[in-house]
């Protein structure tokens, strides 16, 4: 990391679970936090923020060690889940609140609040009561009140979770141009693959108060670091096999499947403790868009148990002979019958072996 | 998560030792002495004893019967229909719930007494037939004076619980082949009957603890534990004797508050949206509508009318219906007859209520919110129950307590205040931690992210957020306050005259006229606070929504 604008190294204990995180982000770049409601995402959103103190360690922004500065004084924006927008104040009082409070001018005030009511197309909201306002609404006048004062960093817990579909899919877009105009930094919290993917430059995946992986999206998605990555982000296969090292390669032996030759071991390792790959076992990672049919030689022998037509593809699930139920994922205009018998075999550069041991 | 997790609180348990301190010395008076054992028995076994307990359950049982059964048909119409006014009706009914007790007896008299309105009018419809109803100072007066006091409530809670059974559930049962009685009996009445239950034991619990009414309509046959205490006290002299009924009291008690937190749960395991409800249409339900003006017209005519009828006849010559028009009886509370028999100036009485009122609003609601705003991230806990016991000990025992712990030491305005802070202070306790919960912390945070902190975080966020329940349990505190007589007759040791204790002696010197002008001032302090505690309800039953 050539620039590191925010650095997190903390723990923070809990009754029933302990948050150990150690991040980098650097200045400008929207960064995701991603995993499954209850992983510490949020507790984490929080000890940057300063809303609740670490056990130990330290967070530095810009040089500067926040651990010790109260909430008040950190400039750090904060946009809730539930927007917790001041339902006393109105819409143009609620973006101007973090201004009074720091004491800036009155014409300031005015010029700024202007501003980002300008920006997010919000003007002729300035004098609404904020519970007047749609669930599309409120959350501009959120990021509105919390970018209002400048802030060096600024922090999304799950922002977009309270609308629908469509209309999350259009803010994103737009704070995503936002984010590139105006250029801040910003950390999102998200238990939603897509948006997490589709938003930010680098995301953590975190389980359990761990950080599992960091990474950009295609790095993660493509090369995950653990099977609950493989899983979490995206549908996968996770293959129990024995990997034998053999002078061209990897000589595969899949559960229940045709023993294959991996050709090139370099793009398909993921990292992981094993160095001895004598016998190791792991999990073959295949994503089900990466199974293929295969006629002549394949891995797999088996019978389609379920399957659905999604209109841009088809998706079945396949219970092997001898091994596993495999999903896939193929082309719309291919059509199975439930019953079927097919041979599959897999996309070998697609193909990622993960150390078994991590559970 | 400020890691002060199981750190007791010294507030809390400075409040419980200071509620039970007195309790205690209650305990300690009734039994710290030769032949407590033996006398406690004896008075278990006497006569007095059964008859006081016959007379207590037996008119809360009835009082607390014809509250709900009057109630009951009122609440349907409320809960399945929208009809112009009801907003306004509806808050009209927590009306005579929060006024004094002197004044209920007040309007009672005014209205049903000797020579009240009803006899008047039985008279005008009905020349020459004697019809005339004597039975207010007695058994039928009591009960009717305490249903007075709880029925409109009991239609109001009724009602709103009622709005909130889906009329989905009557359209899937009528689906299912049971006709209009089926349904009530086996959906809707099963429905209700958690909070018919509350109800139920929350008007038993009022009418056994019954002061001012049982005091002043009772004379000396009918007597409630509280009355009996104060007698005891008061007339005799006899305190080990009135401490040991106030022991009994306390065990009789607890098993009703037992109930009474029973049917709590019941009641707040329900849930459900308030549903949209069709409008009352007197062209197209001609009976219902016909049914329903009756029984508004009733209820306002028994209830309401008393009330009125103090204002009208406060501004009769001598107070009596068919008298001209005069200013007289106002004019005549600056006069020594009011200072003969109050014993105190009226500008004296008025500014003793008000600032004893205003103390103890204050005080309890400062002391409840500061606790509040401590414990709002934790769970409804022990100490929280510990808190909520003084419901459950009546304002006499408590007094009596305080008296026998300080009552040298202390001025008697001091001890008032000590005693009705505690007495406000489960339910203005409750009231702001439910409210203070309801916002949670994320306003706060948000502010925190913002800049703000200390002393302009709690002004710009925290207080108008909580204005309306702030102003609520202020009201609630100083309405207990202005209303409560029984605390004041003890603990005031005669020294200090409040409007409540200024009306009840105008009344045992039987000048009615002043009691009905210095009552309707008194009515209009209490409206007053009422629609401050009205504004916090409102805000707090929307459930966040603001600006209304």
């Amino acid at each position: 990391m050539k620039n590191e604008f925010l650095q997190i190294d903390v723990v923070k204990d809990y009754p029933e679970f302990r948050l150990t995180a150690n991040l980098t982000v650097a200045e400008g770049e929207f960064f995701s936090l991603v995993g499954p409601s209850g992983c510490g995402k949020t507790t984490l959103l929080r000890l940057i923020s300063g809303l609740i103190q670490p056990d130990r360690g330290r967070i530095i922004l810009n040089g500067q060690d926040l651990t010790a500065v109260p909430v008040a004084e950190r400039r750090i924006g904060f946009v809730f889940q539930d927007y917790a927008l001041f339902p006393h104040l109105t819409v143009g009082e609620n973006i101007e609140y973090g201004l009074k409070v720091r004491r800036l001018p009155a014409t300031r005030r005015r010029e700024r609040v202007d501003a980002m009511l300008a920006v997010f197309e919000i003007t002729e909201l300035a004098g609404r009561r904020v519970q007047e306002l749609s669930g599309g609404e409120r959350q501009r006048v959120a990021l509105a009140r919390a970018l209002a004062p400048e802030p060096f960093l600024l922090l999304l817990d799950e922002p977009f979770a309270a609308l629908d579909y469509g209309l999350r899919r259009r803010l994103r877009r737009e704070l995503k141009e936002l984010q590139r105009k105006l250029g801040f930094t910003a950390i999102f919290v998200t238990h939603q693959q897509e948006e997490a993917l589709s938003l930010s430059e680098r995301l953590a995946v975190m389980q359990a108060g761990q950080i599992l992986q960091v990474g950009t999206a295609t790095e993660v998605y493509s090369s995950p670091a653990h099977p609950f990555v493989a899983t979490f982000l995206g549908d996968a296969n996770l293959i129990p096999c024995v990997a034998v090292p053999t002078a061209e390669g990897l000589e595969l032996h899949p559960q229940g499947g045709r023993v294959f030759n991996l050709s090139d071991t370099g793009g398909h390792m993921v990292q992981g403790g094993e160095t001895d790959t004598t016998n190791a076992h792991f999990y073959m990672m295949i994503r089900p868009e990466d199974v293929v049919i295969d006629t002549v030689a394949p891995i797999y022998q088996g019978t389609i148990v379920t399957w659905e037509y999604l209109g841009y593809a088809s998706y079945a699930e396949v219970k092997t002979d001898h091994g596993p139920t495999l999903k896939i994922l193929t082309g719309k205009e291919t059509h199975f019958a439930l019953g079927a018998r097919v041979g599959l075999s897999f996309r070998e550069p697609a193909l990622k072996l993960l150390p078994i041991n991590q559970k | 998560m400020s890691g002060a997790r199981n750190r007791p609180n010294c507030l809390a348990l400075i409040l419980i030792g200071l509620f039970f301190l007195p309790v205690l010395a209650v305990l300690g008076q009734a039994f710290g002495r030769p032949n407590a054992w033996p006398e406690l028995l004896g008075f278990l076994r006497s006569g007095q004893f059964r008859r006081v307990l016959a007379f207590s359950t037996s008119q809360a049982f009835w009082s607390a019967f014809f509250s709900l059964a009057l109630a009951v048909p009122g609440a349907y119409f409320f809960g399945r229909y929208r009809f112009p006014g009801k907003r306004l009706l509806r808050s009209v009914m927590i009306l005579p719930f929060m006024l004094p007790g002197i004044l209920v007896v007040l309007a009672m008299v005014v209205f049903y007494g000797q020579n009240g309105i009803l006899n008047t009018w039985l008279a005008a419809l009905f020349p020459g037939r004697d019809l005339v109803f004597t039975g207010l100072y007695g058994y039928k007066g009591i009960i009717l004076a305490h249903v007075f006091y709880n029925f409109a409530f009991c239609l109001r809670m009724l009602g709103e619980r009622w709005e909130r059974i889906s009329p989905k559930l009557e359209e899937a049962s009528a689906v299912l082949g049971a006709g209009r009685f089926a349904t009530w009996w086996r959906v809707i009445l099963p429905l209700l009957a958690p909070t018919i239950g509350y109800l139920g034991v929350l008007v038993f619990l009022y009418s056994f603890l019954s002061f001012t009414v049982v005091l002043v309509l009772g004379g000396y046959l009918y007597q409630t534990f509280e009355v009996l205490i104060y007698i005891e006290y008061n007339n005799k002299l006899r305190f080990a004797q009135a401490s040991m009924l106030a022991v009994v009291q306390i065990f009789l008690l607890t098993g009703i508050i037992a109930l009474q937190r029973w049917t709590q749960r019941l009641v707040q395991r329900q849930s459900g949206e308030v549903n949209l409800l069709p409008p009352l249409r007197p062209r197209k339900q001609p009976v219902a509508t016909g049914i329903f003006l009756c029984y508004l017209a009733g209820s306002l005519l028994f209830f309401f009318m008393p009330l009125f009828f103090v204002l009208y006849r406060s501004f009769k010559k001598r107070g009596l219906p068919d008298g001209a028009w005069t200013l007289d009886n106002y004019r005549q509370l600056f006069g020594a007859g009011f200072r003969f028999a109050v014993g105190r100036d009226l500008w004296t009485v008025v500014g003793t209520s008000l600032a004893l009122a205003i103390t103890v609003g204050l005080v309890t609601m400062v002391l409840a919110y500061v606790l509040a705003r401590q414990r709002r991230q934790k769970p409804w806990g022990r100490i929280d129950l510990w808190l909520q016991l003084p419901m459950g000990i009546s304002f006499l025992t408590f007094a009596f307590g305080l008296l026998k712990l300080v009552g040298h030491a202390l001025p008697p305005a001091l001890l008032i205040i000590w005693a009705q802070v505690f007495l406000a202070f489960p339910l203005v306790y409750a009231l702001l931690r439910t409210a203070r919960r309801e916002w949670g912390e994320e306003m706060i945070e948000a502010a925190q992210c913002l800049g703000a902190s200390g002393w302009e975080l709690f002004r710009t966020v925290e207080l108008p957020l909580m204005r309306k329940a702030l102003s609520s349990a202020f009201a609630y505190g100083a309405a207990l306050s202005l209303g409560d007589l029984s605390a004041v007759l003890v603990l005031g040791q005669g020294k200090v005259i409040t409007l409540a204790v200024a009306v009840y002696r105008l009344i045992g010197h039987y000048n009615f006229p002043q009691a009905i002008a210095l009552g309707t001032l008194f009515m209009l302090l209490a409206v007053v606070l009422f629609s401050l505690v009205e504004g916090g309800y409102r805000g707090k039953g929307t459930g966040g929504r603001w600006g209304e």
